[in-house]
């Protein structure tokens, strides 16, 4: 998988290029906005980074000539404004997702996953998810461990399936909170961790493995 | 006390103003003056041009019926100057010197001519013969050697009886005259004067006042908001302008003093976490075990989390208090928000042995930013966690009637501390023990207030505290889908 980084700040840039490489992207950077279009336009990368205060071209203005020019590969556009109107805007011009500053680099990492995944069809939806010895069905909405039931609420299944779809993958908790809540609230509160703790309650306190890791300063971990 | 405002006295407006009027003044009662001047000046003469009239028509008669005999000049010499003494001589029997007459009958060639006068008979006899007065009209002649003009009549004696001559010197009246105009200047210049400086005291005590204002003003510029002008129990411009102006300053140094908080709280707000978040990576930095460094790191990472959101929640405060922050409304139902947002904190609470009792059910429609109320709502949840203290009973209930979405929130926890109850909703206001940053209620505020209702708090006569929030229902579908157009293509 290729990507563009359009990103005027070097600092940002850098550790851009670095944390995406060692995620296993290959990626190229670039600072100005002219430069970004004629890459782009190779048409060899699968996804683009972009940030929307460009020196030369405004960012926006940038995803519209590109689409216009017919690139289709998906957009994530990174802003530092964080009005409600650029986040439409920005999707409206062609851009796909929307991430504002400061970032946690998994949620970037996870936004990128799901827009290569969206554009590249043809996966078939699955009924059961299993790591380890934990296995949930996503159609009676049941979890075992090592093969006795885990008795769950509606909130507890829904935030142990969206763990177990992104097993092995650190998850943030405004990504918990989006995804599993659908809500987009102060990150900064710690109701994700009491979540967090009554679940692995019920998923590891009978295992001697435990699978819900915490990774302080980022996020949630499960796997084997 | 107030800068003085250090101007040249004749470039003050009050010096300005009074010369204006002034002049206009003067010379508005110069014309009247003049005119009643000329009226008196007319009168006057009119009297002594009557009295010649009427004299030298008496002594026409005298001099016509006189039989023409050895005693004609002795009589009317001896009418003449009767007639002539009658002015010459003042009513308390002296001289009059100014008012000198005469009397001449020439012309007629059976006679010689007849003087009364003084003994220059001569000159008056030739100015008189140069002349050529004409008859029953008054005119003004100027006998060589006098001074001072003389009105003269003439009158016709008849055919071949020659003229007769009545002169009287104008001295009287152009002394009395002059007279008049110099008390006429002396009390039009008093009049002026006493115009000029009443104005100017009066301008200049008023303009004083709207000196002190600008001396007040000036002080600003150095920082001193404390200065008030004092505004008197007048009631005219100035003191009502006296009046907004210091009302303005209180309102300057209200925003002032919340800016000083503001600028306090974030650099307080901002500079612990930065300095935690240095010295944490600093540690890491010299830390040979990799574990306990990345629990510095990790704890950095926390920091500037915290920091993100303290930025985010104060730049959105400050956005809302300056209509400044943009809504993308949608329909929604409070009540369900109420409901979910309550569903993710329900364990939280259970953790802190506190019970949350909701009670939301009715449907109450609003056309809201439905991730502004979220964390609204998340806000409200948290405050509660925080301060209602462990096993306090906590309800949650909305309701929606007379167009208004009401979520009214209680607890039997402290309540507020009275002193910061009037300004829970303010930026940066926290309780002394309070570990928040002071925006969770300021920002649950913004929030009703974009979205045009407000919020409200008490501590409860039964104790606790109760926070109001309303918000204004959708009224129908098409007006909560109109506002939401307008508010996206904003």
């Amino acid at each position: 998988m290729r990507l563009l980084v359009v990103e005027d700040d070097t600092t940002i840039r850098d550790f851009l290029t670095r944390a995406l490489a060692e995620s296993g992207f290959r990626v190229d950077a670039c600072a100005q906005g002219s430069q970004a279009e004629k890459l782009a336009l190779e048409g060899v990368h699968d996804a683009l980074v972009v940030d929307l205060t460009l020196p030369d071209i405004d960012g926006l203005e940038l995803i519209q000539r590109l689409r216009s020019q017919g690139v289709t590969s998906p957009v994530l556009i990174l802003s530092a404004r964080r009005s409600v109107d650029e986040r439409v805007l920005g999707l409206e011009k062609g851009g796909d997702d929307y991430m504002t500053k400061p970032f946690a680099v998994a949620e970037l990492q996870a936004r990128l996953r799901a827009l290569l995944r969206r554009s590249t069809p043809g996966q078939a939806e699955t009924t059961r998810l299993r790591v380890a010895d934990l296995e949930i069905d996503l159609i009676r909405r049941e979890a075992r461990r090592a093969g006795v039931e885990i008795q769950l609420t509606q909130q507890e299944f829904a935030l142990l399936e969206y763990l177990c779809r992104n097993a092995g993958r650190v998850v943030t908790r405004a990504m918990v909170l989006d995804h599993v809540w659908k809500m987009r609230i102060d990150t900064s509160t710690n109701i994700v961790d009491v979540h967090i703790h009554r679940l692995r309650n019920k998923v590891d306190r009978e295992s001697d493995r435990p699978l819900i890791r915490t990774i302080r300063g980022v996020g949630y971990l499960l796997r084997d | 006390m107030f800068r003085r405002v250090s101007t040249s006295f004749y470039r003050t407006a009050a010096w300005r103003l009074a010369l204006r009027s002034t002049l206009v003044f003067a010379v508005g009662s110069a014309a009247i003056f003049w005119v009643m001047y000329i009226m008196v000046a007319r009168t006057v003469r009119e009297r002594g041009d009557s009295w010649l009239m009427g004299e030298s028509e008496t002594l026409r008669q005298v001099a016509l019926t006189t039989p023409r005999d050895a005693l004609y000049d002795r009589i009317v010499e001896e009418v003449a100057e009767l007639a002539t003494q009658e002015l010459s001589w003042g009513s308390h029997g002296q001289h009059v010197s100014g008012n000198t007459v005469f009397f001449a009958l020439t012309g007629d060639p059976t006679h010689p001519p007849l003087w009364v006068g003084p003994d220059e008979s001569r000159e008056f006899l030739d100015a008189l013969q140069a002349a050529g007065i004409p008859p029953r009209s008054p005119v003004s002649l100027h006998v060589p050697g006098w001074n001072v003009p003389f009105r003269v009549v003439s009158v016709g004696m008849g055919p071949g009886r020659g003229r007769l001559y009545l002169g009287l010197l104008d001295s009287g009246a152009i002394a009395l005259l002059r007279r008049l105009l110099v008390r006429f200047f002396l009390g039009w210049l008093l009049m002026v004067a006493l115009g000029f400086l009443a104005t100017l005291f009066g301008l200049r005590r008023m303009l004083k006042r709207v000196d002190a204002i600008t001396g007040a003003a000036a002080s600003i510029r150095t920082g001193d908001l404390s200065t008030r002008v004092p505004a008197g129990p007048q009631q005219d411009e100035v003191a009502r302008l006296a009046r907004t102006f210091n009302n303005m300053l209180d309102r300057i140094s209200a925003s002032v003093n919340q800016l000083r908080t503001l600028t306090d709280s974030v650099a307080h707000d901002l500079k612990s976490p930065i300095t935690s978040v240095r010295g944490s990576l600093e540690i890491a930095l010299s830390l040979e075990d990799r574990n306990q460094a990345a629990e510095l790191v990790a704890s950095a990472i926390e920091h500037l989390d915290r920091l993100s959101a303290v930025i985010t929640t104060s730049l959105d405060v400050a956005e809302a208090d300056g209509g400044a922050l943009r809504l993308h409304r949608e329909p929604a139902n409070l009540s369900e928000l109420v409901n979910r947002v309550a569903e993710l904190y329900a364990p939280a609470f259970v953790d802190r042995q506190q019970r949350l009792a909701i009670s939301a059910s009715t449907a109450a429609p609003v056309s809201a930013d439905v991730t502004l109320c979220n964390r609204m709502l998340s806000n409200l949840m948290e405050n509660e966690l925080r301060y209602a203290g462990p096993g306090a009973r906590v309800s949650f209930d909305v309701s929606a009637e007379n167009g208004i979405a009401r979520i009214t929130l209680e607890d039997d926890g402290p309540g507020f501390a009275p002193d910061l109850l009037p300004r829970v909703f303010q930026r940066f206001v926290k309780g002394g023990d309070s570990e928040g940053h002071g925006l969770g209620l300021a920002f649950v505020s913004a929030v009703a207030v974009v979205h045009g209702g407000r919020a409200m708090a008490r501590n409860r006569t039964q104790g606790g505290a109760q926070i109001v929030v309303e918000i204004p229902l959708a009224s129908d579908e098409a007006e909560s889908y109109s506002s939401h157009n307008r508010l996206t293509s904003l």
